[in-house]
């Protein structure tokens, strides 16, 4: 909220500079976001007397002044080339001198202007920054004194706005200026007693503003709902004329970035901004009945009821919404916004002020379902002191007074439950304890007292809080006050004292973290991607939207749903990196929601994905492969295998999809992307992909010390000498290199250690494979080399009628 | 009469190790007057028949030759080398790039991730961290925040169509979800920090982005305040930036903590003087902070008033621009080699 620094001066009496004051308040209070300091631009700006003028011999619209004006501490005659109409000998003017700065970083230099000279500028009143009007100069007063700063004489114009970020739980107290001039007082240690100016009315006392009781027979009021409606004060004022604002109300207003609209909606937004309570003026004649009665009754309203707003908009109203009405027809929606039909006019003459206090949710749920925010629903909805009312119902009254004319008929106030100040216990020794640092017991009892607690010391603090500081309910609350009113720096850093632990080992992270390093040791960059992707995403990939949480307010249409798969957002990567590179690898390690029986299951996953610069067939797939089995080995995972899918889904090349298996249990998949998928994505190359649960990856590394407790453990080396034998052969199309390991394994027994393809003619259906084989404890003869050999490679004729190649 | 000899051995070898044209007769060479059974050795054998006076001044001269003549044959050796019959058609072009295999590189966050979480291990905090997507419950009520409560306005939350039984579910827009759900289960002392990815429903720019990657501290005990809380951080920021830092706290409002503080560093480009980078402040705007709400604790299950704590809160991406000088937060999550390459 934008505040104004003179008006705040006026409350709180301080002698501080805006700046001073911002940096306290920073400080000790909130934060202050903006400091906009309005008459700076005014330096160099003099009041000037117009001597002379005389036609421009050289243009026709322009005139040369001969201005008196004081420079440098002399009495000085300038002349200064003009082109407003509207100067005349004897008018004092705001003469901008050579060398001052105007809004919009506009110097005043010496010009010469069609061949006359000119020495400053008279300005109007747009050059100045004070408004839009250009048409002509400003004319000063004329008792404005040759040579002062022209700023004393243009209003309410040198102040600077404050501009306070407010703290939520602050709301209440300090969208006003009473709040903020009250904090002020408190931090210069001053005893706080708001005086408001002259021109607003008389002097007055926050604590002396009590309402006066004066009944009025022509008024009546009732609240229905008294838990909604906590308060309710209204009154009748006669006689008003409706008319504009006077100019120090409209600045105050202006300043504050409120536009002035007539004398009494400028004084409720004006006791608004000064008090915080926002307050409603009713047309009397426009909410009476045929009788000439007028009552006010605040109730629900009922199913089905409509009403129109002030703004014009019709609005269907339900029963949680709170109204005022006339006992028949809505005349507001209580909090928010008035009627149209109530609402003030030029031809008012009689009105009805209401200060009230409502419940905070029911305005906020009220405002929330029906889309509205005003300056009033912003201020209830954050909770107001109902003892407010009274006060700023007084001061509305002393306004209206003096600006409009108008004098009270009657005052009805009903207020059913009273609300009166609190006690908080304070303990001193926890207040010191939490803060780390003693704060001396006067300085305790001196801030208290500052904020308008009254203590009582017994065993405990006995702090009685007054009602406009609904916040303060704990002591914590009150310890927060007392530290930052102190001041935090002066807490100085303390070491902790503690039991000298070892962390424990949070093994997720750890794991991942090995996982990026193998990964990037690999060639692998990291992706971070969002958690979300789209409609359109679904459509291209397959995915169901039924496997999906969705996110009830995306921030736009393309990410509508929770990511299930890591695998789309990895594709548009592919897509947009594919413009700069002719070859990609990368990875992203992530959490994935898969929607199960309508319940979220959070999968943390790590997905692989890797594009050739060139790919006659196979090199893609068997690349990535490579890089998995790479991973997993650095990971001490064993156990592998890559096992054919029967349905790989809608994303992957059906003929070139793998599931990953780690001892018997499916970890992720591994495959290439399907040419549809690819062409949708406008992706031009083979992609191959892989993705892994990792949590169940982890549970299954040989030394996790996991459910199997399958610690790594040592194998001896072998001391005899390995042999190796090459078998080379033509295997049928549907068999397996899998299952010819598998059989050559089973049939060689314990004496091989190893095997390994080492050549393939792809078109020929041939592979050569190397068979290593030894003893542990003995070398191995010839013949029983051979015998081995022989059961191999009968076993792979017989079985899986392979045409071994002698 | 022996230090003469001495010198002589030496003449020679400079004399003949001209002569010599390959590996083999330096080999020779070096056998002759090095060797076991050669002259020289057999003089240094005989010191001990020396007077001790001469034993001393023929020895040093002795040790001093040998080594001399060690480094004469050396360097020939070396000269052979080069010279040698293959060196001419072994020579390459060794300015030319390596044949390299590529290596990856780890998105700054996680580097940034990576120095926060060994800092903290090292003082004893453990790594905790929750799912990315909460009940309502944990994500506010838990945290002070029940329905209606205006702070939930700080925080434009992204809400789901699904439910889970009959709770809400939010993306969380903060890890202190993980706060009150660790502390169920552990009592104090405790010390932990969770960094992990949250989501807030905000217009994006070059400093916020709808999702970004929050690192949370807490710390419970029996006596635990703000000076720790200020120590804590002072220890935390000066080793991430190798370089003295000061803390500051400012008032401020979050209803999980009471009191509550906004969170300065002194600037890590001027040490606080006033510089550009912290725009003449002397101060960089960090996270929140403060001492962890009883209400907090009392939703836990910790009696009131029997534990106090510290928490904060703050962007990992403010901490990797810093760093890194990154002038716009959406690049993290822009997939763009370009950019993850430089790390």
């Amino acid at each position: 909220m934008r505040y104004s620094f003179g008006w705040l001066q006026e409350l709180s009496g301080t002698k501080l500079s805006p700046e001073k004051a911002a940096e306290l308040l920073t400080m000790h209070s909130f934060e202050i976001e903006g400091l906009e300091k309005n008459n700076n631009n005014f330096d160099g700006v003099v009041v000037g007397e117009i001597l002379e003028i005389t036609k421009h011999p050289n243009a026709d619209k322009l005139q040369i002044a001969i201005v008196e004006t004081h420079c440098n501490a002399s009495v000085q005659k300038l002349q200064i080339v003009c082109g407003a109409p509207n100067i005349a000998v004897g008018q004092k003017v705001p003469v901008a001198l050579v060398g001052t700065t105007l809004p919009g970083d506009f110097t005043i230099k010496e010009a010469e202007i069609r061949g006359v000279k000119s020495f400053g500028m008279l300005c109007a009143e747009d050059e100045l920054g004070l408004g839009k009007d250009h048409a002509g100069i400003l004319i000063l007063d004329k008792k404005a004194k040759v040579g002062e700063l022209a700023a004393k004489y243009l209003g309410g114009t040198d102040d600077s706005v404050l501009e306070i970020k407010v703290l939520p739980d602050r709301a209440h107290d300090i969208l006003s200026h009473v709040g903020v001039a009250r904090e002020l007082a408190v931090l210069e240690k001053r005893k706080f007693s708001a005086q408001g100016g002259s021109a607003s009315g008389g002097a007055y006392a926050f604590d002396e503003l009590i309402l006066p009781t004066k009944k009025n027979q022509k008024l009546k009021v009732e609240i229905k709902d008294k838990d909604l409606c906590r308060r309710y004060i209204g009154a009748v004022m006669e006689n008003i004329v409706i008319k504009e604002s006077p100019q120090w109300l409209k600045d105050r207003l202006e300043i504050c970035g409120l536009r002035p609209i007539n004398n009494v909606v400028d004084a409720t937004n004006y006791v608004m901004l000064e008090l915080g309570q926002p307050l409603h003026a009713f047309d009397r004649d426009l909410i009476q009945d045929a009788n000439k009665k007028c009552q006010i009754v605040v109730r629900g309203a009922v199913k089905d009821e409509k009403m129109t707003l002030l703004d014009g908009t019709e609005i269907e109203l339900s029963e949680n919404n709170l109204l005022i009405t006339n006992g028949k027809t809505p005349l507001a929606l209580a909090g928010i916004m008035g009627g149209k039909e109530s609402g003030i006019n030029e031809n008012t003459k009689t009105i009805v002020l209401e200060a009230a206090s409502f419940d905070a949710v029911n305005i906020r749920r009220t405002r929330t379902a029906l889309g509205l925010n005003t300056d009033s629903s912003y201020r209830f909805e954050k909770d107001l002191d109902p003892n407010l009312t009274e006060k700023a119902m007084v001061r509305i009254i002393d306004i209206l007074e003096h600006i409009a004319d108008g004098n009270v008929e009657g005052i009805v106030d009903i207020y059913p439950k009273k609300i009166s100040s609190w006690t908080v216990k304070l303990d001193l020794e926890y207040a010191n304890q939490l803060l780390g640092e003693k704060v001396p017991e006067k300085e305790i009892l001196n801030i208290l007292s500052l904020l308008g607690i009254k203590v009582q010391k017994k065993k405990l603090l006995e702090c009685q809080i007054p009602t406009y500081r609904l916040d303060l309910r704990t002591q914590e609350d009150l310890i927060e006050d007392i530290g930052r009113v102190w001041g935090y720096e002066k807490i100085a850093p303390r070491p902790m004292v503690a039991e000298v632990l070892p962390a424990k080992l949070n093994e997720q992270v750890f794991f991942e973290r090995k996982m990026q390093d193998v990964l990037t040791g690999l060639g692998f960059d990291e992706m971070y991607n969002y958690s979300f992707y789209s409609a359109d995403d679904l459509r291209k990939t397959g995915l169901s939207a039924s496997d999906h949480l969705q996110l009830a307010n995306p921030m736009n249409p393309d990410q509508e749903f929770v990511r299930a798969y890591m695998v789309p957002n990895i594709l548009k990567n592919v897509r947009e990196n594919l413009k700069n590179f002719s070859c990609i690898s990368i990875f992203e390690i992530g959490k994935c929601y898969l929607l199960k029986n309508s319940e979220p299951i959070e999968e943390c996953n790590l997905i692989l994905a890797k594009v050739l610069e060139k790919d006659s067939n196979l090199e893609t797939f068997y690349g990535l492969k490579g890089t998995m089995e790479d991973l997993l080995e650095a990971l001490n995972i064993k156990n592998v295998q890559f096992l054919e899918i029967e349905k790989p889904g809608t994303i992957l090349n059906p003929g070139r999809t793998a599931k990953i298996s780690v001892g018997g249990k499916v970890v992720g998949f591994i495959g290439e992307v399907n040419q549809a998928v690819l062409a949708s994505y406008k992706i031009s190359k083979r992609l191959a992909v892989a993705e892994i649960n990792l949590e169940v990856l982890r549970l299954l590394r040989q030394g996790s010390g996991g459910p199997k407790k399958n610690i790594l453990e040592y194998k001896p080396i072998n001391k005899f000498p390995v042999v190796s034998r090459d078998i080379s052969m033509i295997v049928p199309k549907e068999i397996k290199y899998a299952e010819i390991v598998a059989l050559a394994k089973k049939n060689g027994g314990e004496l091989i250690d190893n095997i390994l393809l080492f050549d393939r003619f792809e078109a020929k259906n041939s592979m050569a494979i190397r068979i290593e084989m030894s003893a542990k404890d003995r070398t191995l003869e010839g013949a029983e080399i051979d015998a081995a050999m022989e059961k191999i490679v009968s076993s792979l004729k017989d079985d899986l009628r392979v045409e071994v190649r002698k | 009469m022996l230090k003469t000899k001495i010198e002589e051995i030496k003449k020679q070898v400079l004399e003949e190790i001209t002569k010599v044209g390959n590996s083999d007769a330096l080999f020779d060479l070096e056998k002759k007057y090095l060797g076991r059974k050669s002259e020289f050795v057999g003089f240094l054998k005989n010191l001990k028949n020396l007077a001790p006076e001469e034993r001393k001044q023929i020895g040093e001269l002795a040790n001093k030759t040998k080594l001399e003549i060690l480094d004469i044959i050396n360097g020939k050796k070396a000269d052979l080398s080069k010279t040698g019959s293959n060196a001419e058609k072994e020579k390459i072009d060794v300015t030319i790039s390596g044949k390299k295999r590529g290596v990856g590189h780890l998105n700054p966050i996680s580097i940034v991730r990576r120095d926060i979480e060994d800092i903290f291990t090292g003082m004893g905090f453990e790594i905790a961290d929750g799912p990315e997507i909460e009940t309502e419950f944990y994500n506010f009520d838990a945290l002070n925040m029940p329905a209606d409560h205006p702070a939930r306005d700080i925080q434009d939350t992204f809400w789901l169509k699904n439910k889970k039984g009959k709770e809400s579910l939010a993306m969380r827009s903060q890890t202190s979800a993980v706060q009150a759900k660790y502390m169920e289960k552990h009592k104090p002392p405790l010390r932990i920090i969770v960094p992990g990815k949250c989501f807030r429903r905000e217009a994006t720019d070059t400093t916020h982005d709808h999702t970004f990657y929050q690192f949370e501290a807490l710390v419970v005990g029996e006596n635990i305040n703000v000076g720790h809380l200020k120590q804590v951080a002072e220890d935390f920021f000066s080793q991430f930036f190798g370089q003295e830092i000061k803390v500051r706290l400012r008032p401020s409002y979050f209803p999980f903590t009471e009191p509550s503080f906004e969170f300065d560093i002194s600037c890590t480009v001027c040490g606080g003087k006033g510089c550009r980078a912290c725009k003449y402040n002397k101060w960089l705007e960090l996270g929140g902070a403060g001492m962890v709400n009883q209400n907090v604790f009392e939703a836990v299950g910790y009696k009131r008033n029997q534990y106090t704590g510290f928490a904060w809160g703050f962007g990992l991406e403010r901490l990797a621009m810093m760093k890194y000088k990154i002038d716009d937060c959406r690049l993290f999550h822009s997939g763009d080699l370009r950019f993850i390459r430089q790390f």
